[in-house]
């Protein structure tokens, strides 16, 4: 009984799930159908079946295009109520099929003129994202220059703004930059002018803490922060930085934050390994430079507190590689003008928040959560160049659909409780966990193999283990800010692994990652009483992660990635693992011979 | 107060702004007001000034000096 009733209620979840999917047949668009007549036929057959629809249907039926004749495809006008009557006619039995002509629509591509030359748009899959939201509903607040209403923003909602340096409503920009970064988050798109913006369905909150030659001070921009929460911004951006860390500043964006703002800045343009305030502070998205290629752009910060990476240009080779957008211009009142940096990176990661926020997802937490699950990973990011990987407006919407998330509050309690507060930075990402923990178990399993020879409890032998196999792998994405991070690389590294840690390349170097330096290490060591143990460990260690490294990854300097790097790896493997037997051998015997 | 010896450059980020590069690569920027014969693309200079800890800008080049006195080199 209880079985049919699961059945049963599984049955009507299907049909359900049957029913309320949107197939093509249910939203599609047609104002033509495709007869597609039976091969057999011969021409004067069909031409008679063309003139008998002509006649009972008065619409005349055409070759779809030249191919179609031999083909035997016509099309004719015609609305579902003609398909259907068609279908129920003597045509079937000439026919192979009688369908819609449904119209196939790309995605939402806008009719923006200079839409061509937006490489950055296309890079984080806007469209995908057009497809479900445009941001509407969605206020967001730019602190910056100002923000003048040049012509391709004119269709875009603006709410009331505030000018900080001079003390009035109107915040209009005279420098160039807010306005520049207020198109790439609501430039008015689809509006047959100029280019596109992300979430141009949203309202715009300029905010006027910069002067025109593009500074300002923390007091200003802080109090432009706790204006545009009292004011209902859903999103800050602030494409702005420098100075240090102030107590008015912090709370500020602690006030914002516990509103519910989900704040965005830019990580900084002085190519040093720390996002600059306040993209440093824990609850403000700090986001990194890519040029065209997805590379980070030569002047991005990285490394200690940057969460994610958006197109910011790199004009290295001309104006095509910057971000394009209008802003004011001297001369003529506005002109289409091509920027570079991590100011115009930041914008994109704040238009992809407010889509994110349309679509209903409110808390703030859970719209960092989204935009960093959704990125692109980008593989073997040591030195962190880009966060969580590369913003992706599509997957974003998706995944902001799908659920609400509410973000794991073991994150939120590690954030609040000092892990990632203004002095260490802890990057997850970089340490792939599984490779490591086989590494390690790999050199135990080899050490328990040689257990005859080999005295298991010794703790020089285990930290020979774990430092010939995996290192201190968790100190690897260990930072304290304004401090260089390779000395954490290092001591997080195996022995195997050193050869890449102060560049902090991810390949292995054949020097290091050899039998090499356990050789040396067995040479040297074998006549000590203790430290032989740590020679032998270290390389069962490094068998044990060159095995590992040439089963999963066989990345490495010089000899690629393929089958060369792979028979290298074997080999030292295998050498490693002669050299550990025959040393542990020996320092068996030699035990004994000092026990006798 | 501090002293800084390095060029001057003109730096493309945002509207452009102007840098004090040191020999290690460092950059700071020079805060608005420096005085002319200072901003010449390239020139050696050693520069007494006071990094603004109070001041955030759109270049974010790095610290923020402003300039209180400075000589040419060679």
């Amino acid at each position: 009984m209880r079985r049919l009733l699961l059945v049963g209620l599984f049955l009507v979840g299907l049909i359900w799930a049957l029913m309320s999917y949107p197939g093509l047949a249910n939203r599609g668009e047609y104002q033509s159908i495709v007869l597609d007549f039976r091969e057999d036929l011969t021409d004067a057959q069909i031409e008679s079946e063309l003139s008998t629809i002509a006649q009972q249907y008065g619409v005349i039926p055409r070759p779809n295009s030249i191919f179609s004749k031999t083909d035997h495809v016509y099309i004719l006008d015609g609305n579902s109520q003609l398909l259907k009557t068609l279908r129920q006619s003597d045509l079937k039995d000439y026919t192979e099929s009688i369908d819609a002509n449904y119209i196939y629509q790309a995605f939402a591509v806008p009719n923006d003129p200079g839409y061509v030359k937006q490489w950055n748009l296309k890079s984080i899959s806007v469209e995908t994202a057009w497809d479900q939201t445009k941001g509407i509903g969605v206020t967001v607040a730019v602190i910056d220059t100002g923000v003048s209403q040049v012509p391709d923003l004119k269709k875009t909602k603006f709410v009331a703004g505030y000018d900080f340096v001079n003390d009035k409503k109107d915040a209009s920009d005279d420098n160039g930059h807010g306005t520049h970064v207020a198109g790439t988050i609501a430039q008015s798109t689809n509006n047959n002018y100029g280019v596109a913006g992300i979430a141009y369905e949203a309202s715009l909150m300029p905010l006027k803490v910069l002067s025109a030659s593009g500074g300002g001070t923390i007091v200003d921009i802080a109090e432009a922060i706790r204006f545009a929460a009292d004011k209902g911004a859903d999103v800050i951006n602030m494409s702005l930085g420098g100075g240090g860390d102030t107590a008015i500043l912090r709370e500020a964006i602690d006030y914002a934050h516990s509103k519910g703002v989900v704040i965005v800045a830019a990580a900084g343009n002085a190519n040093t390994n720390a996002a600059s305030y306040p993209a440093r502070y824990p609850t403000v998205i700090a986001v990194s430079a890519t040029d065209s290629s997805g590379l980070k752009a030569p002047y991005s910060n990285f490394g200690a507190g940057v969460d994610i990476s958006a197109p910011g240009g790199s004009k290295v080779n001309g104006d095509a590689g910057g971000i394009l957008q209008e802003t004011i211009d001297p001369e003529s009142g506005s002109a289409f003008a091509s920027f570079q940096g991590t100011s115009m990176a930041a914008p994109h990661v704040a238009g992809v928040a407010a889509l994110i926020k349309s679509v209903g997802v409110k808390d703030p937490d859970a719209v960092a959560e989204i935009l960093k699950r959704s990125a692109h990973a980008i593989p073997d990011d040591t030195l962190n160049h880009f966060g969580a990987g590369l913003l992706n407006a599509g997957e974003a919407v998706k995944l902001a659909q799908r659920e609400n998330l509410d973000v794991k509050d073991f994150l939120r309690w590690l954030r609040d409780n000092g892990y990632f507060n203004l002095k260490f930075w802890f990057d997850g990402g970089v340490v792939a966990l599984l490779p490591k923990i086989a590494m390690v178990l790999g050199s135990y399993l080899l050490a328990w193999f040689l257990r005859g020879y080999l005295p298991l409890a010794s703790l020089s032998l285990g930290s020979g283990l774990v430092l010939g196999s995996s290192g201190l792998f968790f100190l690897r994405g260990f930072y304290i800010f304004d401090l260089p991070q390779f000395p954490f690389r290092v001591l997080g590294s195996s022995i195997a692994e050193l050869g890449g840690a102060i560049q902090g390349s991810a390949l292995l170097n054949p020097i290091f990652a050899s039998v090499l330096i356990p050789f040396c290490l067995v040479a040297f060591l074998l006549g000590h009483a203790q430290w032989k143990w740590f020679a032998i460990g270290s390389t069962l260690g490094v068998a044990s992660c060159l095995a590992v490294s040439a089963a999963i990854d066989p990345g490495m300097a010089w000899l690629g990635t393929g089958m060369a790097a792979r028979i290298f790896l074997v080999i030292n493997t295998l050498l490693c693992l002669g050299l550990g037997y025959l040393a542990a051998k020996a320092a068996h015997s030699g035990t004994r011979t000092e026990v006798l | 107060m501090i002293t800084v010896e390095g060029s001057v450059q003109r730096s493309g980020m945002g509207a452009g702004t102007w840098a004090l590069v040191t020999r290690d690569g460092t950059s700071y920027e020079i805060h608005p007001g420096a005085p002319k014969d200072l901003l010449q693309p390239g020139a050696r200079v050693r520069v007494k000034g006071e990094v603004r800890e109070d001041v955030m800008t759109i270049a974010m080049i790095g610290p923020v000096l402003e300039v209180k006195s400075f000589e040419l080199l060679e």
